[in-house]
């Protein structure tokens, strides 16, 4: 009786333990995953800003 | 030079947070809230950079209504929109943490109502000025708006201090405190996540310069 208390003690630690670490990875995925994507707008947003002067360098220099 | 010591405060940010994820992985169980406590090495360093960016956006907000000077409109959007950044990152793993902890993903507590107010003033704050294209006046009515948002930030600091609240006390500064190397991968995370704001913020100027040589060499293209 006392073993198969014990192993019951012990799947359902084990259980807990992994419902937890399942939502701590939510959470660590998670903050991860907005920073990436900020940080992925911040070089579109670079990259166009540098086609825009480009461009805008290229016409001025045309009606020169 | 200036990209190159950009860069490398942006991969030292990014190495310190990699092998503190590795470190706070190897710490033991919290003893009320087993390991989802962890998220607090995550969720109060991006608020502490949300709420010191939401600081500088207030004194560079007040720097150009005294001067003029549109550097300082240029810091406020930098700071504001690094800031909101933060802001979403400590909303989702605050939910995430309380999903675990209490069984729901939000309640409408004082520290939380107030935090979700000042995510949607500084949002709110962004879209005026995308609202606004006479520069001057978008600089000038983004730096009034800015103050009154900041009115929201030591009411989302304070809150648990002020009303009973669902939301923990302060683990620091309410006599509680962390174990000694649970204390330095905290700091460790903190001086990771305001050198990554650092570098973002100092990414978003050189941006906002880049606009402003756009809208110039615009007003030269016009007069030709």
């Amino acid at each position: 009786m006392n073993v198969i208390s014990l192993v019951a003690q012990l799947v359902s630690d084990a259980e807990r333990l992994q419902h937890q670490y399942e939502f701590l990875s939510y959470g660590l995925t998670a903050a991860w995953v907005i920073l990436v994507i900020y940080v992925l707008m911040m070089v579109a947003r670079e990259r166009k800003l540098k086609r825009e002067i480009a461009s805008l360098r290229a016409m001025l220099e045309e009606r020169r | 030079m200036r990209e190159k010591i950009l860069y490398v405060l942006g991969i030292v940010a990014l190495l310190i947070l990699a092998w503190n994820i590795n470190a706070i992985a190897r710490l033991p169980e919290e003893t009320q809230q087993g390991v989802t406590f962890k998220i607090i090495f995550f969720h109060v360093p991006m608020w502490a950079a949300a709420m010191t960016a939401a600081c500088a956006a207030l004194l560079a907000s007040v720097g150009f209504l005294v001067t003029k000077n549109f550097r300082f409109d240029a810091a406020a959007v930098a700071v504001t929109e690094v800031g909101l950044a933060f802001t979403t990152v400590g909303l989702v793993t605050g939910s995430i943490w309380g999903r675990e902890i209490w069984g729901i993903w939000w309640t409408w507590d004082a520290r939380l109502t107030s935090a979700l107010v000042c995510w949607l003033l500084y949002a709110g704050y962004l879209m005026l000025r995308k609202a606004i294209e006479e520069p001057t006046q978008r600089a000038t009515f983004a730096a009034v708006f800015s103050i009154f948002a900041f009115i929201d930030v030591p009411i989302v600091v304070f809150s648990i201090k002020w009303w009973r609240t669902q939301h923990p006390q302060p683990v620091f500064w309410a006599g509680g405190s962390f174990p000694p190397d649970w204390t330095t991968h905290f700091l460790w995370n903190m001086v990771a996540m305001l050198l990554f704001g650092i570098v973002m913020v100092a990414v978003r100027l050189r941006q906002e310069e880049a606009q402003r040589e756009i809208d110039s060499l615009r007003r030269t293209a016009h007069a030709q």
